[in-house]
């Protein structure tokens, strides 16, 4: 059993717990976080990648619109290199109802979210592949945001600042002391080490499992984990974020981010976070909506879909999930429930994070008698370059690029690649990771598995899903890790090339036909027929940290 | 006119091609693209699912699995085509060896061990079988073969194995670096020179050498025997991922000797539609830069490949379609049962057997079993009732089936 103290104790490693993580260090409070897997492997991980004007929720829930509105602003100065200006639009297709355009306006004025009609001539020009017999668009300033990078920097920041970051380590219990919440019990999940952390304050940003880890104390908050199913199309089909323009439903958005275009979404309530499949009914839905948006979407190539798990707060029982506040919600168990030493932040949004960080750790820093202010809103995130890894700095001519515009630019890595000339370097050329990027991620500590690497780098991302980089990387983790230290209580190579093959698996069945299909019999021939993956020696004494569910699987 | 066509270039057609144009009959072969060859090993894999023999094996599955290509044809059909290919190979001075005996055993570019029926030449020093030390030799330049990630994987399996990066020549330096650019590189004597002296520099006390499977393209003999005279060790080669020069240089052969016997092959042309009548194809039309060209025809050997190949197309209301004659095919009726959970699944993913079902004749039949079209037959991963990705049968069943139906459609069988 290991034994750490610190004075604050973040749980969960989303958007929201390493905003919190970092708010925190920038204003001197030591602290450290833990998350059961990877950085972003909650809901951060699997959302839309939109970074909302506040548009979408005008009508239904201002509040929310507001927040998002100012919120936006604020991100696109901290962390540009995080955030792709693609602009957004809301158009109104002949499927909708018309009376809803006027209210949406009027709702943008009084919330204070940029809009501005646009001719169907122009919107059409900006994206052609749009539904031409759409009536009405109106230009926002939605963008698409890297979640993952987001999340990251945010960390990396808070390490630089002293904070610690523990992931794969699950949280199994709090230490209650009367009325007072004193640390928690963790455990490694690598080395199944009992790890005890002592804090005089908790910070519970669990998101969707919010409610899980408040029941370890006693507590009761009831939180919704509504499902939402999204589908990245193998290329950019729009360059601008869509919404369809009427009350927010299912399957009504397009996000072009890096080089995917992601359709989504769907709202169903589960009663487990983390257990849920995509069904074929939430795909065709998807699709048939997607549509009305851009016709002909459903013929073109799918590559993956993902579903990840609202935290929505209920308060009081709300009609239907998509009638909860999309706001989010701090809980003070002190003045709540009467327990001190803890908060719980639930709800919200991926482009509210920094303002719930700060309005959480406001509240912390009074309780331990902190007055230093909070600069977030001001001090910019520093960048990583580009992979979490820190990749080794490219040529001044990719730096320049990069610079000339503050924001990210889809284009960077091609830059990086040209400037270097390091085609032959390529280790996944579908998203462009030189050998250089995925050597550095191996290199960094507290990388698990190839899932981490992608994480990191985008490996296995693009339209082979991991048909040839999984051999490569995995050949290369070998030939770093062997015999170092790091390789202690790592899985050999061999499984985790299964491992990785069945991550990718997993999220293509659900859109698995026509090209994608071909491809991933491809990908048969390969593991299969060429190399034969299947006769390496069984590696069944082997464990790998799974990522969903985080159990710890044996694998054959 | 030729009024002979074979539909897709994998072994499937390739070897009908070839049987066709033995006949005397002038066969055009038109295909969208290059085949299988270009993906896969190289190797002719009749059955590898299990410890038994591919005779063996062979013999159970004709009277167990009658919807199984290789019950279709029979034993003695699959005995043929080999001996033809075997002849072939060896007149093109890149010869096969192994039969229906026995599998042999050949490390893989992960270090596994891998069942063949018949192997290029060039990679038999690898049969585990033989034993002696191995080492295993690449270069860095080339992303897809790493040799310590390889030896450690033989060794834990028992096989002595050390891998060895080679230092590439200065004078042979490029910007990037691929299975043919290194295929050229070797071609060059000087070059082999060069590597066969580092080769014997790191030998130590390993017997044989392996390297990735790029000894050349022109004559991989020589470059073989080369090496082993450089290096004071047997050498051999290790599939690698696509492209695939061992599979480049089947193609190569294959195309040199159906020109030959009198065939044409046309790639960049692919086959749209086709149209007949009273169980006859009479007409079919492909497509080459947008350009339709109508063809008439006497006989039509369809081997345009299965899901992989593109002969077999889904799509996301789980319609399952032949692309070029739109024949009937079997598949699972839903698509949710397509997949299993696992990827690796020893039982692979239902999907893979769909393709068209045939008679004995290998003409394609219709939901009840009625045949479609007399001077049809069909070949090779189109036809369904087998995932022989999971049996090891692929290349197999291509061959054996593209010989039969060349030979059926040729009248040469009753
Ligand atoms: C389908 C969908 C689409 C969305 N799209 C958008 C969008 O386009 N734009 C937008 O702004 N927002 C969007 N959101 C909302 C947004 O994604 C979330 O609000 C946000 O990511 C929540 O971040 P978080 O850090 O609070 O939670 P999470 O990211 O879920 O983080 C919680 C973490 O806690 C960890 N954890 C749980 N239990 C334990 C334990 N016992 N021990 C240790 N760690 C634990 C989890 O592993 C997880 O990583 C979307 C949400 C969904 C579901
Ligand atoms: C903004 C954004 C952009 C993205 N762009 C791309 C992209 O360009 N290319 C790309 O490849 N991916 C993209 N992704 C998806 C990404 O690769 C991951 O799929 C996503 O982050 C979810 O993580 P995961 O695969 O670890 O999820 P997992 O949950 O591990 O697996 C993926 C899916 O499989 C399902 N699943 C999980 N466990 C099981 C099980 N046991 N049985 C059956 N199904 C299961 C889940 O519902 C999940 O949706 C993007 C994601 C985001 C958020």
């Amino acid at each position: 059993m290991r034994t750490l103290t610190t004075d604050v104790l973040v749980i969960g490693g989303g958007a929201t717990g390493a905003g919190a993580l970092r708010d925190l260090t920038l204003r001197g409070i030591r602290c450290a976080l833990v998350e059961k897997g990877d950085l972003t492997h909650g809901t951060t991980g699997r959302y839309h990648g939109l970074l909302h004007s506040g548009g979408r929720y005008v009508v239904k829930d201002p509040q929310s619109a507001e927040e998002c509105a100012r919120e936006n602003e604020i991100l696109r100065k901290i962390m540009p290199h995080c955030i792709e200006d693609t602009g957004g639009l809301f158009v109104v297709t002949p499927a909708d109802d018309e009376s809803y355009a006027d209210r949406f306006v009027a709702a943008c004025r009084r919330t204070g979210v940029w809009v501005e009609e646009i001719p169907v001539r122009e919107a059409l020009r900006r994206e052609p592949l749009l539904n031409p017999r759409i009536r009405r668009a109106f230009a926002v300033r939605d963008g698409a945001a890297d979640s993952f990078l987001a999340t990251h920097a945010n960390a990396d920041d808070a390490r630089r600042y002293g904070a610690q970051v523990l992931t794969y380590h699950r949280v199994v219990g709090l230490e209650r002391v009367g009325d007072r919440i004193i640390g928690a019990v963790c455990e490694d999940l690598r080395s199944g080490e009992t790890v005890r952390i002592h804090a005089s304050f908790t910070i519970n940003a669990t998101g969707a499992w919010a409610g899980k880890i408040a029941a370890m104390a006693g507590l009761h908050i009831s939180v919704v984990p509504g499902k939402g199913t999204m589908i990245a199309m193998n290329h950019r089909i729009v360059n601008t974020v869509v919404n369809r323009c009427k009350m927010p439903a299912d399957g009504d958005i397009i996000v072009p981010i890096h080089t995917v275009a992601v359709l989504g979404t769907t709202d169903i309530a589960v009663p487990d976070p983390d257990v849920y499949d995509i069904t074929p009914e939430e795909v065709r839905l998807i699709l048939e909506e997607g549509e009305c948006l851009v016709p002909g979407v459903s013929r073109m190539r799918a590559l993956r879909a993902w579903a990840g798990v609202r935290p929505l707060y209920r308060e009081q029982d709300a009609g239907s999930d998509r009638d909860i506040p999309r706001t989010y919600k701090l809980l003070d168990h002190e003045t709540r429930d009467g327990v001190a030493g803890i908060v719980s932040i639930v709800g919200g949004k991926w482009t509210t994070y920094r303002l719930m960080a700060e309005h959480t750790v406001d509240l912390v820093a009074q309780r331990l008698g902190v007055t230093t202010p909070c600069r977030t809103a001001d001090l910019p995130v520093e960048p990583l370059h580009d992979s979490a890894a820190s990749a080794p700095r490219s040529s001044a001519r990719t730096q320049f690029a990069i610079l000339a515009s503050p924001f990210y630019m889809l284009g960077h890595r091609l830059a990086e690649v040209e400037a270097d000339d390091s085609y032959g370097d390529l280790i996944c050329e579908c998203e462009l990771v030189t050998r250089a990027h995925l050597e550095a991620a191996i290199r960094s500590d507290g990388t698990a598995n190839l899932d981490d690497l992608r994480r990191d780098t985008r490996l296995g991302m693009g339209p082979c899903q991991g048909g040839f980089c999984t051999y490569r990387a995995a050949a290369i983790w070998h030939e770093l890790r062997n015999g170092t230290a790091q390789a202690a209580g790592a899985p050999p190579a061999t499984a985790l090339i299964g491992h990785f093959l069945q991550e990718r698996w997993k999220g293509v069945t659900p859109t698995l036909w026509g090209d994608q299909l071909r491809q991933e019999r491809l990908n048969e021939l390969n593991y299969l027929e060429t190399l034969a993956i299947d006769r390496l020696p069984a590696t069944g004494r082997d464990t790998i940290v799974q990522g969903r569910d985080y159990v710890i699987e044996e694998v054959v | 006119m030729r009024t002979t066509i074979v539909i897709g270039a994998g072994l499937s057609g390739l070897m009908g091609a070839l049987a066709l144009a033995e006949a005397g009959l002038r066969p055009l072969l038109l295909a969208k693209g290059q085949g299988a060859t270009h993906w896969t090993a190289g190797t002719i894999d009749v059955w590898g699912a299990d410890e038994r023999s591919p005779r063996e094996a062979l013999q159970t599955i004709i009277t167990s699995r009658p919807g199984h290509p290789y019950a279709l044809i029979g034993v003695h059909a699959v005995e043929e085509a080999i001996t033809r290919f075997r002849a072939l190979t060896e007149a093109a001075r890149y010869p096969y060896v192994g039969g229906l005996e026995r599998n042999v055993l050949l490390p893989t570019a992960a270090g596994a061990l891998r069942p063949a029926a018949l192997l290029p030449v060039t990679m038999a020093a690898g049969d585990v079988r033989l034993g002696g030390e191995m080492l295993i030799a690449g270069f860095r330049e080339l992303r897809d073969f790493y040799p310590p990630f390889i030896a450690a994987n033989l060794a834990a399996q028992g096989i002595a194995a050390r891998g060895v990066y080679l230092t590439m020549p200065p004078a042979f330096r490029r910007r990037e670096y691929t299975t043919v650019t290194f295929a050229r590189m070797f071609d060059d004597p000087a070059f082999r020179s060069e590597i066969g002296r580092q080769l014997r520099a790191q030998r130590g006390n390993a017997t044989r050498i392996g390297l990735p499977a790029v000894l050349g393209l022109r004559d991989p003999l020589e470059v073989v025997a080369h090496m082993q005279n450089e290096s004071g060790a047997q050498v051999f080669e290790i599939p690698t991922l696509p492209p695939s020069v061992p599979g480049i240089r089947l193609f190569t052969l294959f195309q040199q000797a159906i020109e030959r016997a009198g065939g044409r092959l046309q790639i960049g042309s692919e086959v749209i539609r086709g149209e007949g009548q009273d169980r006859r194809l009479t007409t079919i039309w492909s497509e080459a830069a947008a350009r339709q060209q109508e063809h008439r025809v006497e006989r039509v050997l369809l081997a345009t490949g299965g899901i992989a190949g593109g002969g077999i197309r889904t799509d996301h209301a789980g319609i399952v379609r032949e692309t070029a004659l739109d024949l009937p095919v079997r598949a699972p009726a839903n698509r949710a049962d397509w997949f299993a959970p696992r990827f690796l699944d020893p039982h692979g993913h239902a999907i893979y057997t769909a393709g068209v079902a045939t008679d004995a004749h290998l003409r394609p039949l219709g939901a009840a079993d009625e045949v479609i079209y007399d001077n049809v037959a069909v070949a090779g991963a189109a036809l369904g009732g087998a995932d022989t990705v999971r049996e090891r049968s692929r290349s197999g069943v291509s061959l054996a089936t593209g010989w039969a139906a060349g030979r059926i459609l040729a009248g040469l069988v009753s």
